[in-house]
């Protein structure tokens, strides 16, 4: 396959960032997360990022439209939803997994989300295969590949001493021959390094058709207890896509719509107006977040909606790991 | 993994989402409209007459909405939210009751105002499957006006359906919605029967005083080849639900509408779900046999 040295990553980046808003994983501000490349920009490929790359193509808060107000008038000028050609380096299997649920999300079920559609369609995503799974990862038992990911636009290999790169469509060829144009690819026969074996052992078997008689199942108290509902499993998730849509003043005649990140572990998500609430404690809201990923997402599109990045598990202030519910709720025992 | 509809089965499947009819530039930005029309129904309540400018320059319907479906209306600077929608020629009509920031914000503004209007959202109701039927329509407060667009619609198509029977109650009679409709329109239409009751009486009223499930019950509508279409606030549902199945009627033909938060309106931001479904989408209008597949969670 075609590779590159590992100490070419630099030219190789600087050549790929000359096309397109280049995104990699890094460590901004203290935070390892996916961030625009640039002069400085330390790289860090050999493990996942803390925060989740769907902001590439979700951003945390986006502008939708800007609206005026004067009197009885009023005007609504939509936000172009294009930030131009973007390219995604390094993803791992289980993030490109999570870009998959949220192309369910926004683009399938008769309407489509045209803020993430534009993106996704400006985007390349170049993955890489992982050789030495983290503490808290479980993609396999979630049925995804570590090694490789079909439905990227490239995918890298760790061949050791460089990373070879095969492309599957065409924007991936793109990106490959410009990487050929660049001088920087040569032939290598060298076999990619195996991934490690696994710390977190789990098995998902049967979790949807399990769950669709657990309800009402005491567990849910159980879990729920310590959830503190900050809701930061949902904000660094690949696949959690709730948004909230509101309003910015500028001042009192003008301001912006925007579209933000919002969890169901908020008290507020499902609040209506007349103080009803569907979801009204702890239990209820910590059963939605389990459920919707094991159960509602599986049944609504066809395929889980926790692609197993274990980012929550690193970073729930008081364990509750979505690992131990997958266990617990299999060897529940339930009526009937 | 799991079949998507293994917890249907083919008699009653739930309901997928039909809105290819709707294929706007962009679902999340409203288009400008204007209020061309207030009418006052209570104290609480207030119908707003919604149109965009055509291109003859006249008065047009912003989209059409079939019998059920939504709209999104916002102010601009205050916010916006879901209400039901009733299909005019050349515009939409929105009754809205008072309870919160906009909803209070929207009963100061006066004709003229420029608002926003997205949608149509959601399922509405299948008229195609109620052809040939009696139709039984139950209202409370103001759940009349979801039943209003289905009213609406039966009367205008009135040889595709049986016998029409609403039962309609609110709290006095100055909170009854759609006066014009209930005491003068409907009950010249043929064959159609309106009942009302108000829970307390006053000297502006003559009729039956009463809870609507009790009224039900007094009057005791045939199930025989009859749909009823129900909608109000939950505790009279609850209520009306148990003189429903007492008087025969099965949870295939009770159809209903929910209500749960929205606010994209269109299956993506997750807010209005119920188990697989989103009440924006896949409802808001549901029969009580797809209820039951669904999580009591709403
Ligand atoms: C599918 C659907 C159809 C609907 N159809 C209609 C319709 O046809 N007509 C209609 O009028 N409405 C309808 N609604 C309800 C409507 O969307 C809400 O009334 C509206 O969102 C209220 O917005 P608001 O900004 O005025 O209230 P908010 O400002 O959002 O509400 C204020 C907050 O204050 C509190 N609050 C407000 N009022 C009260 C109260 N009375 N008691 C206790 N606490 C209170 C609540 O906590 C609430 O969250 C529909 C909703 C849905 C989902
Ligand atoms: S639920 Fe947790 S482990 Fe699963 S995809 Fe989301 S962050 Fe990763
Ligand atoms: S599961 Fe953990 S991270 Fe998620 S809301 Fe609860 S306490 Fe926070
Ligand atoms: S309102 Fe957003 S999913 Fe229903």
């Amino acid at each position: 396959m075609k590779a590159f040295p590992k100490d070419k990553l630099t030219a190789v980046l600087d050549t790929l960032a000359k096309q397109a808003t280049l995104w990699v994983p890094a460590i901004v501000a203290g935070v390892s997360r996916f961030a625009p490349y640039g002069p400085g920009r330390e790289v860090q490929l050999g493990a996942n990022t803390v925060m989740s790359p769907k902001e590439a193509l979700f951003p945390a808060t986006e502008k939708i439209y800007e609206y005026s107000a004067y009197g009885i008038d009023g005007e609504f000028t939509p936000v172009d939803p294009s930030v131009g050609p973007q390219i995604l380096f390094g993803l791992r299997s289980c993030d490109m997994q999570g870009i998959l649920c949220l192309d369910d999300v926004f683009l399938t079920r008769g309407y489509v989300d045209d803020y993430y559609a534009k993106k996704r369609e400006e985007a390349t995503l170049v993955t890489l295969g992982c050789v030495t799974p983290g503490p808290d990862c479980f993609c396999y038992a979630m049925g995804v590949n570590p090694a490789e990911h079909a439905a990227s636009d490239a995918q890298l290999f760790d061949l050791g001493d460089a990373y070879g790169i095969v492309a599957r469509t065409a924007k991936g060829e793109a990106l490959v021959s410009a990487l050929e144009t660049a001088g920087l690819l040569s032939e290598s026969d060298k076999a990619p390094l195996p991934t490690g074996d696994f710390v977190l052992k789990v098995d998902a078997e049967g979790i949807t058709e399990k769950l669709q008689h657990m309800f009402d199942h005491p567990l849910w108290d159980a879990f729920s207890r310590k959830c503190l509902n900050c809701g930061a499993c949902a904000y660094i998730c690949p696949t959690c896509h709730c948004f909230d849509i509101s309003d910015k003043k500028r001042n009192a005649h003008c301001g912006i719509k925007i579209k933000c990140w919002d969890t169901c572990m908020y008290s507020e998500y499902a609040l209506m107006a007349g103080g009803h609430n569907p979801r009204p404690s702890k239990k209820e809201r910590v059963r939605q977040r389990f459920m919707h990923k094991l159960r509602y997402f599986p049944e609504r599109y066809g395929k889980l909606q926790c692609t197993g990045c274990g980012r929550c598990i690193a970073k729930c202030p008081v364990n509750l790991e979505i690992t131990d519910v997958i266990q617990q709720v299999r060897e529940a025992k339930i009526d009937g | 993994m799991a079949d998507p509809t293994n917890h249907a089965n083919a008699a009653n499947p739930l309901p997928v989402a039909t809105v290819d009819d709707v294929k706007r530039i962009n679902p999340l930005v409203p288009m400008k409209a204007r209020v061309t029309r207030i009418i006052e129904e209570t104290s609480d309540v207030k119908t707003f007459c919604v149109s965009t400018i055509g291109e003859d320059g006249m008065p047009a319907a912003p989209f059409h909405t079939g019998p059920g479906q939504l709209a999104m209306l916002s102010l601009p600077g205050v916010g916006e939210a879901m209400f039901s929608a009733t299909d005019a020629p050349d515009h939409l009509q929105i009754s809205i009751k008072k309870v919160g920031l906009l909803t209070e914000q929207l009963h100061e503004i006066c004709e003229g105002q420029t608002v926003g209007i997205r949608g149509p959202y959601g399922n509405g109701f299948d008229m195609e499957a109620m052809k040939g039927k009696n139709v039984l329509f139950i209202g409370g407060g103001i759940g009349l006006a979801p039943v209003r667009s289905v009213v609406r619609y039966c009367v205008d198509h009135r040889e595709d359906y049986g016998n029409l029977h609403l039962i309609y109650g609110a709290r006095t009679y100055d909170d009854l919605v759609f006066k014009y409709d209930l005491f003068e329109t409907w009950p010249k239409v043929p064959d159609f029967k309106v009942s009302v009751t108000v829970d307390r009486g006053d000297d502006n009223w003559k009729g039956n005083v009463g809870f609507v499930p009790a009224f039900i019950e007094q009057l005791h509508p045939s199930p025989e080849n009859t749909v009823c279409i129900l909608c109000g606030p939950p505790i009279m549902i609850k209520f009306t639900l148990g003189v429903l199945d007492k008087l025969g009627f099965t949870p295939e033909n009770v159809i209903t509408t929910l209500e749960m938060r929205m606010k994209c309106g269109i299956g993506k931001c997750g807010r209005c779900n119920i188990g697989s479904c989103f009440v924006c989408l896949d409802g808001p209008v549901f029969s009580l046999a797809q209820l039951k597949l669904l999580p009591n969670e709403y």
